[in-house]
Order: C-alpha cells, then structure tokens, then sequence
C-alpha cells in the first residue's frame, strides 16, 4: 500500500526514509474501515453463531423468520419491477423529450430520497389509515391497506422510488437523442425504438439501478416499520423480525437473521462490482 | 425527387432559427446549405427532415406536402455530424436496422435484406467490416457506415447534417470527393449542411448561402463566388479585401483607378465600399499617383500562386494578394519592400444613401 502512495516523481525522497505521510494515511483509512465496517460485519456473523449452528439454523427456519422472509421477497418482487417500468418510462421522458413541468417532475422523483422514511410511512397512515382520507371508504368496503401487505408493498415502492430513474437519467441525457432520431428517420416505431435502440444502450446502467433499488427494497426499516403494525407471521419484514427479536433478548437469533441480510448485501456488492465494470 | 421549402419559419424561444424561407431544389441535385454556425442552416436540414416541426410554411417533397407526416412515413435519408450510429449493433446490424423495422408485410426476406446490406457495404468500400462494432472503426468509416445505413430504407431524398465536420482534414478531402463521385452514380436528390466554403464550392451542383435564418444567395458554385448578393457572401466565400472608393452613374474611382460597377447605374455620387479578390489585385514597384502603398509582411508559395501579405501604409489595414508566381518572381520583392496596388476588379456596395435616390 505504501508503494502505491509514494510521492510523485519529482519530489525526492532519500532512498531509505520512511514516507510517514503515506504511512499514516493508509493506517487511518484501514483503521477507518476496521471500526466501522469490518468489525460490525464480523460481528453480525459472530453473534449469529455463538451458540452454534444448530441455533442459528432454528433461528432462521422459525416460521415467523419465514414468513418474514417472504413477506420481505414478495414487496421487493412487486417493488422492483413496478420502479423498474415507472423509472425506465421516467427517464425516457425526462432524457429525450422536452414538455413543461420536466423540472417539477425531476424534483418529485427525488422526493422518497429527501424525505425522511419515517415520514413516507406516515403519509400512507393519513391517507389509507382508519383515520385517514381513505379509512373510512377502505374500512366499509373490508379492505385492508395500512397494518397489512399492500401498506407494506406501497412503502416499500415510495422508499425505492427514485434508484432506477436517478440511474437512468444521466446516461441516457449523455448519450443523446441522436440514435434515436436516427432509428425513427430509418422507420422505427416507438415500440421498436424502445427495445431495438434505448433499451439496450443502458441495459448495464438499468441492472445497476434495479441491484440498488433491490437492496433498498429488501432492507427497508423506518416506512416500513410505520405501516407495518408488527403483527407476527403476518406484517413483519425480515428487518422489524430482526428489531423484535433483539427487543426480546434474542440475540443469537436476532443476529441469525440479520446475517442473512449481510449476505444479501454482499451479494448486492458483488453483483454491483460486477455491473460497474460493464458500464461505460 | 424535388424538395420545395416554402416560407418556413421556426422559433426557440426568442431566437428566430428560420426567417420566411423559401427553397427549391431539384429532382437529382446536390445542394448545400452554406453558413457560420448558428445560421440556422442545421434547423433548416431537420425540418426537411421532420425531425423539427416548423412554425409557419411548408415542405414539399416530390409536390407532396410532407409538412405534418411522420418523421417514420417520410422515407428520409439522414447522415449525422456524429453519425449516430447504434452503439450496441454490429455494422451489418446497423445496415440492416431500416428494413428489419419494417412492418411485416413490407419487410424483406432475411437473405434479400443479407443481400441489401452486403451490396450497399461494398459500395461505401467497407464490405470487410460487417462483424464489427461502431467503437473499433475509424471517423471516416463510420461516416460511410452511417451512408449506407441511410441509403438502404432507398430514401427518397438524402440529407446530410455537417457530413465532414467531424473528420480530419486529409480525411474530410477524401470522402468530400467520394460523395460527389457516389452521388453522379445515384443521382439521389441531396442536401448537405456545412460550414466550410470550399467544401461547399467543391461538391455541390448548387450553393445555398445561409445567415441569420435567412436565404442570402442561392446558385451555382462559381456564379455565387463571382456574383456575391450582399457583402456577408463576399465575405463568407473566399478572402476579400475592402477598399474605399466613390461610386458615379456606374463608374467607380478605386485608388485613382476607374472600374466599371455596372450593378450602380443609377446612383449619382455616393462613398462605396470596393469588395476585391486576392487575385483581382495588381502589384506593381514603381509608384503610381493614386495607388495603395503597401509594405509586404510575407509571402507563401502555394505551387503555381504566390500569397502576399501587407499592410497598408496609409490605414495599417491588412491585404491579401495572389499573383502567378512568375509574375512574383519577375516582381523581385521581399518582406519590407515597399509596392503600389491597384484593384482590377471589384464589386461595390453603397456606404451611403445614395444622393440619386435621396432627392
């Protein structure tokens, strides 16, 4: 590391000095990343197991941590792809056409990102809550919002609102308008311009975005916490499972479960790493 | 086929991109639009094109009014400055991309439109390159590549945004000479956009002199070079050189020398600004009474013309001449030599009102 550092040719360094300034520098860094990253990280899976690894197998096949599970996949299943479209069709618009209101619309995507989760969560509360705008109507008509699955799926989409089409905007405004209009001069239909020339221009800047908005969908606490109510085996996401479980003095159990979302996010990194190489 | 532009107009916003032009360009003809940037010549290609809707008027395309058809039913063939090409496709791919859109029912066979796309490769002399990606070829290829992407929908008409801009100058020269000869071979109705005068002069049968969102001059290359409308033609084609002079019933004095300006008949005493080639200057090195002294700064051989520069000793103005360059040699001067020009030929454009009129 402290070769990589060394100063750049044309300061003259006696050959068998100790370059301090690198020196410290790389040891602040690493002592930076130990404390507040690798040591949280070895910790989640060291409590996860101390108590062995038949603990931590029953931990994760509780059936509440299952329905947990399921309950986490099935809001990102629906998330993902409903802020894959929106962002896809938002950026499209925002990138390549010029309409009024472009700016609004621009400020409005990144509104989930300025407002604090918490907050996202509680304007489903007033609006589909039993004492919200909608209460009323939903509660005589049986159906269920706030305290339940479509609650939680709405929140969830709120939160990661903005991943894909924050990620697509930039790269398509960078790439122009000129293939486009180039394909629709040769014939291209909008539906053949969308698959045949945009769409595989930022397929690796769109897998980007639709790996962040995943990972944000599958680890979203504060919204989802709000609407949720906690009801076990019903209502809880892995991330309330794991907050339940830790405020009963679980804790092997509690760091069972959050392991699996460690691993999710270093699946997450991985895939990203991935994914940013191919990007231009 | 004929494209007729009829009092078009566009606006962004305050700027006023086309001003009420008219254009008619013949079935067959190579034309370009000649201007400096912002001229609104690129405007005036893309709504041909229908990639920009105009504000007034319209555009005829084979007496058709194409003015509000879709930019994909219009059968255009477009060549972007930066070519535009499809990242993503191979060049075959890129070739082929304007018959496989096609609605089923009009789409080629897949060997008719392999056949189409080799054909046309081998005509811009790039047959070789068909696996290929956009990114691995060169400026000049892709711009070809980018021709007989354009060329395979069999457009009706070929427009060509800045075709040369891009490339270098040795390239440029090349490929300029290559669309000439490509286009006596097809005979396909074109339109080219450039900066470049001598690009323009080189290639087109007809030149179009843009400024300002307005039509300045439109004919034949060497007509307009010779015949300028206005003096933003003189200027824009070719190196001038401006002299004062006094004009009177068609007669011009120009540094004690009497020139015919046949175009100021009428006018019966008025100052004229005397617009002169380089080469419609002589050198002499005995002093005359009314000639323009002139100190040589520098001299540049071009083969079988010199180019002098000097300035003038009354104004400090510079001046730019070519003479043959035995007449050069005949000449026997050099940088700090003193010499006595005189224009043997000039257009004039009124300073002033002329007092003809005025009374």
């Amino acid at each position: 590391m402290a070769a990589v550092l060394a100063p750049p040719l044309g300061i003259s360094s006696p050959a068998r000095r100790i370059a301090w300034v690198p020196v410290i520098l790389v040891a602040l860094a690493l002592a930076y990343l130990t404390l507040f990253l690798f040591v949280p990280l070895f910790a989640v899976f060291f409590e996860a197991l101390r108590k062995g690894w038949a603990a931590y197998g029953r931990a994760i096949t509780d059936p509440d941590a299952w329905s947990a599970m399921r309950l986490t996949l099935l809001a990102a299943l629906i998330a993902v792809p409903a802020n894959l479209v929106f962002g896809v069709a938002a950026a499209w618009a925002i990138a390549k056409f010029d309409f009024h209101g472009k700016s609004v619309l621009t400020t409005l995507i990144d509104l989930p990102f300025s407002v604090s989760p918490v907050v996202s969560g509680l304007i489903y509360v007033l609006i589909f809550g039993l004492q919200g705008w909608f209460g009323p109507w939903l509660a005589d008509h049986d159906l269920k919002v706030i305290f339940a699955v479509p609650g939680i799926v709405l929140a969830t989409m709120f939160v990661t609102f903005p991943f894909v089409a924050r990620e697509l905007i930039p790269l398509m405004q960078a790439q122009g308008r000129e293939e486009e209009e180039a394909a629709v001069l040769l014939g291209a239909n909008a539906w053949q311009l969308l698959w045949r020339v945009t769409l595989p221009n930022v397929k690796w800047g769109l897998l980007y975005g639709v790996i962040l908005c995943n990972a944000r969908a599958m680890g979203e606490f504060g919204a989802v916490s709000v609407v949720s109510g906690h009801v076990r085996g019903l209502t809880n996401t892995l991330p309330l499972h794991i907050e339940i479980l830790y405020n009963e003095y679980q804790f092997a159990a509690a760091f069972a479960c959050a392991s699996l979302l460690a691993l999710l996010a270093l699946v997450t990194l991985a895939a990203k790493a991935w994914v940013e190489r191919k990007l231009p | 086929m004929s494209i007729q532009v009829q009092n078009v107009s566009k606006r962004f916003g305050t700027f006023e991109a086309l001003n009420d032009v008219c254009v008619d360009i013949a079935a067959g003809e190579l034309v370009a639009l000649l201007g400096p940037s912002g001229s609104g010549k690129t405007t005036l290609l893309r709504v041909i094109a229908g990639l920009e809707a105009p504000d007034a008027g319209r555009v005829l395309v084979d007496g058709e009014d194409t003015t509000h058809k879709r930019v994909q039913d219009r059968n255009v063939g477009f060549v972007f400055q930066h070519y535009a090409l499809f990242r993503h496709m191979t060049i075959f791919e890129n070739v082929a991309f304007g018959l496989r859109v096609r609605p089923r029912a009009l789409r080629p066979s897949k060997e008719a439109i392999a056949d189409k796309v080799h054909s046309l490769l081998k005509l811009v002399q790039l047959d070789w390159l068909a696996q290929r990606y956009p990114h691995q070829l060169s400026g000049g290829q892709r711009q070809r590549i980018a021709l007989a992407r354009a060329l395979a929908i069999e457009p009706k008409v070929l427009l060509l945004d800045e075709p040369f801009g891009a490339l270098d100058a040795k390239v440029r020269r090349e490929l300029r000479r290559w669309l000439r000869r490509l286009h006596d071979e097809i005979q396909l109705t074109s339109v080219f956009v450039t900066h470049d005068q001598e690009e323009a002069l080189e290639v087109s049968d007809r030149v179009v002199v843009v400024n300002r969102g307005k039509i300045e001059q439109a004919g034949e290359p060497g007509y307009v070079y010779d015949n300028p409308a206005s003096p933003f033609v003189y200027e824009f084609l070719g190196n001038v050189n401006l002299f004062e002079g006094r004009i009177s019933r068609g007669m011009a004095q120009v540094s004690g020398r009497k020139l015919a300006a046949p175009e100021h008949l009428e006018v019966e005493d008025a100052l004229a600004t005397a617009y002169v080639r380089p080469h419609d200057i002589d050198v002499a090195v005995q002093s005359s009474a009314h000639a323009v002294a002139a100190t040589v700064d520098h001299a540049v051989t071009l083969g079988s013309v010199v180019r002098l520069e000097l300035s003038r000793r009354d104004t400090g103005d510079v001046v730019e001449v070519e003479i043959p360059r035995d007449r050069y040699e005949g000449l026997k001067i050099a940088h700090g030599n003193v010499v006595w020009l005189t224009p043997r030929r000039a257009r004039f454009f009124l300073k002033e009102t002329p007092t003809a009129i005025a009374s």
